[in-house]
């Protein structure tokens, strides 16, 4: 109940989805000021981390071409004009000035995995390996009461200044002690509540962070909620599906550096730049969906022919994320290029509500009356045939025992 | 013994019925295809030339538009036609209360106590399409949240002020229904099947009206009158 009103309260003061391209002249001026005045800042202070992305792009033999045609990218990511191309460029090379604690919480890493393990790393992907990561709990060497001095240290350095990105949902449930982390054995909402205190903001990353995720699918076991439903009065902002992607989480981090600001949120805090509009309005299989084409069967004629996967349980319709238009693994394919259609893991609970594969309609939830679950059609059958069977008998009731008007 | 012939609705009221009927029906069609094809497009034209699913969407949003308009009409109505006031017969004071009883247990007792002035619209029959415009506004408002989702811009083909008013006044049902899109989909689609036992149940009270009472009822919609005896 309590939850139902806050969402409510909150869907009242929601500030839309709009997406404001152009802002006019003044106001990217000002922002163009406030920008170079922040990088300068950042310029004189001490880099965090030794890493360099020109270093690093060299060795990963990325030309000065490519890297600015990656800002220009991003800067059009970002929905800002091209003026502030050099701007993404500079701030991209100062991002090791930025400290950033990366906790792991109740997930599978899928989110780490997502950056570190393509074969060809993007500019996106490489630029998280530059940022100055001062904790990450799946990727440092250090262990135990070694691991736990470093994040104190971090935490004590960079007090007030570092982002805190958090990959993993916490259980809040019965049984939550279960789920401890470090030598103190702290639960994962102690763990998360000690490091956000002292974070700039949070950056909730993949859906599980953002809204429970997979864990948080029913009947939720360990009671598990994202980082929004635990801590409060601080920044957050969510960078949700299931991994995120990584140019939306570097998006989000060089916003940061360029502006010392959250993005513009929508009404679930998700940036507006990355998940501003749906899948299917920019999703190369539309044209199919109007036509009414779609793939009836894995591996039918349809499927050859790319028709829309809209009749396999693809959630685009419902789903607001940029993967049809920046994709996954350097714009080589994305899910529905690949043939399967959208989950819906940038939405909350996507596991119970879209991840089928048929369309919400076939799809089995539990019904209105409780019970066995049943789709919406058999439980609307079923509504039907009692109001026929009660019609039924009111009728012939009526034509044996009725009254008319008149007969006496 | 001699009748006496009533208006009971003008002719407007009964071309609204109409249309509204047919949106209906309509609305049923093309919105049991969006949520589930369930035929083919002719598989051998390219798909720049056959739009099935955008005409059925096209359908199903134009018989939307026109319950929109009809829906402010008939809201309109109920408080100040100058016909019959509906909402008079809504307030739960004491005549109405009696009198929506008086004809339940009619109904129920298989038209044997048959008190009530049965010359104008009475209570249960107020109550009763009382019950099937909130619905339909349910329908409205969950109807244009999915609509809504295709505006990501903020943009539309008349003006912005039409999505932004459509976030404010429908933004409320994701809550309401649950948290998610999806919830405002599933109720959109659960509220179809109750409007369609509503209008099972209506479609056969007129008729047992019409045989019952003896004082064609069923004429009402069609000449816009019916007879009361003397
Ligand atoms: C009595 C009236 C109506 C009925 C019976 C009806 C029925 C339906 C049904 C069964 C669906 C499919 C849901 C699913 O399983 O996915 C649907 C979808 C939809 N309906 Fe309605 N509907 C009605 C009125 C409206 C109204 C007034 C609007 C307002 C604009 C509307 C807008 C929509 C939209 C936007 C969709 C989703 C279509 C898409 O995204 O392509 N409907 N409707
Ligand atoms: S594949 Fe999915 S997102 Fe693409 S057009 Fe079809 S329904 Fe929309």
């Amino acid at each position: 109940m309590v939850e139902r009103r806050e969402a409510l309260a909150k869907m009242f003061s929601a500030k839309g989805v709009k997406v404001d391209t152009n802002r006019g002249e003044e106001y990217y001026d000002s922002l163009m000021k406030t920008m170079t005045k922040r990088l300068d800042e950042l310029e004189k202070s001490p880099a965090a981390s030794r890493a360099s992305i020109q270093n690093l792009l060299e060795s990963e033999g990325v030309t000065r071409r490519d890297f600015m045609k990656w800002a220009s990218a991003t800067c059009a990511a970002l929905m800002l004009p091209s003026s502030f191309t050099p701007l993404i460029a500079q701030a991209a090379e100062l991002m090791n000035r930025v400290p950033i604690i990366w906790l792991e919480l109740q997930d599978c890493a899928g989110n780490s995995e997502a950056i570190l393990r393509s074969d060809a790393p993007t500019i996106d992907e490489l630029l998280l390996e530059i940022i100055s990561l001062e904790f990450h709990e799946t990727l440092m060497v250090a262990a135990g009461h070694q691991a736990e001095g470093q994040l104190a240290n971090a935490m004590e350095t960079f007090k007030g200044k570092y982002l805190c990105v958090v990959e993993g949902s916490i259980p809040m449930g019965a049984g939550k002690e279960w789920c401890t982390v470090g030598a103190k054995g702290e639960t994962f909402e102690e763990h998360l509540r000690h490091v956000a205190k002292d974070a700039a903001a949070l950056v909730a990353v993949g859906t599980c962070a953002t809204f429970g995720g997979v864990p948080a699918a029913s009947p939720n076991p360990t009671g598990a909620v994202g980082v929004q439903d635990v801590i409060t009065g601080k920044p957050i902002i969510n960078i949700p599906a299931c991994p995120a992607n990584p140019a939306n989480i570097t998006g989000t981090i060089l916003h940061f550096v360029l502006t010392g600001q959250v993005p513009e949120l929508d009404h679930l805090n998700r940036p507006k730049f990355d998940f501003g509009y749906r899948i299917h309005d920019n999703c190369e299989r539309r044209a199919h969906f109007d036509a009414g084409e779609f793939v009836e069967e894995w591996g039918d004629k349809g499927a050859q022919n790319n028709f829309c996967l809209y009749k396999m349980g693809c959630k685009g319709p419902m789903t607001f994320n940029n993967c049809s238009i920046v994709r996954y693994n350097e714009g080589v394919n994305w899910p529905i290029g690949a043939g399967h259609g959208c989950i819906g893991c940038s939405e909350p609970q996507f596991w119970d509500k879209y991840a089928q594969e048929r369309p919400m309609a076939d799809t089995h939830f539990k019904a209105p009356t409780g019970g066995v679950e049943k789709s919406v059609d058999e439980f609307g059958l079923g509504l039907l045939t009692a109001a026929g069977i009660g019609i039924g008998i009111h009728a012939v009731s009526s034509i044996i025992a009725g009254k008319k008007e008149g007969d006496e | 013994m001699s009748y006496k012939k009533v208006e009971r609705m003008t002719s407007f009221m009964r071309v609204n019925h109409w249309i509204v009927a047919i949106c209906m029906v309509a609305a049923v069609i093309t919105g049991l295809y969006i949520g589930h094809p369930y035929y083919q497009s002719f598989i051998a034209d390219p798909a720049a030339t056959k739009y099935v699913m955008a005409w059925n969407r096209w359908i199903h949003f134009m018989a939307a538009i026109i319950f929109d308009v009809s829906s402010i009409v008939v809201a309109y109505l109920y408080f100040f036609s100058r016909f019959e006031k509906a909402y008079k017969k809504l307030i739960p004071t004491l005549t109405n209360i009696k009198e929506f009883g008086a004809v339940l247990f009619n109904l129920l007792t298989l038209n044997r106590v048959k008190k009530f002035d049965s010359s104008h619209a009475d209570s249960f029959n107020a109550v009763f399409f009382f019950i099937f415009h909130m619905m339909l506004v349910w329908m409205l408002l969950t109807g244009l949240q999915l609509y809504v989702h295709g505006l990501g811009s903020g943009l539309s083909a008349i003006g912005e002020w039409w999505p932004a008013m459509l976030h404010l006044a429908t933004d409320w049902t994701v809550a309401v229904t649950g948290g998610t899109f999806m919830d405002v989909r599933i109720s959109h689609h659960y509220t179809m099947y109750a409007i369609l036992v509503w209008v099972m149940f209506h479609v056969y009270y007129q008729i047992w009206r019409t045989i019952f009472w003896s004082e064609g009822d069923i004429g009402i919609v069609v000449s816009g009158t019916k007879f009361v005896k003397e």
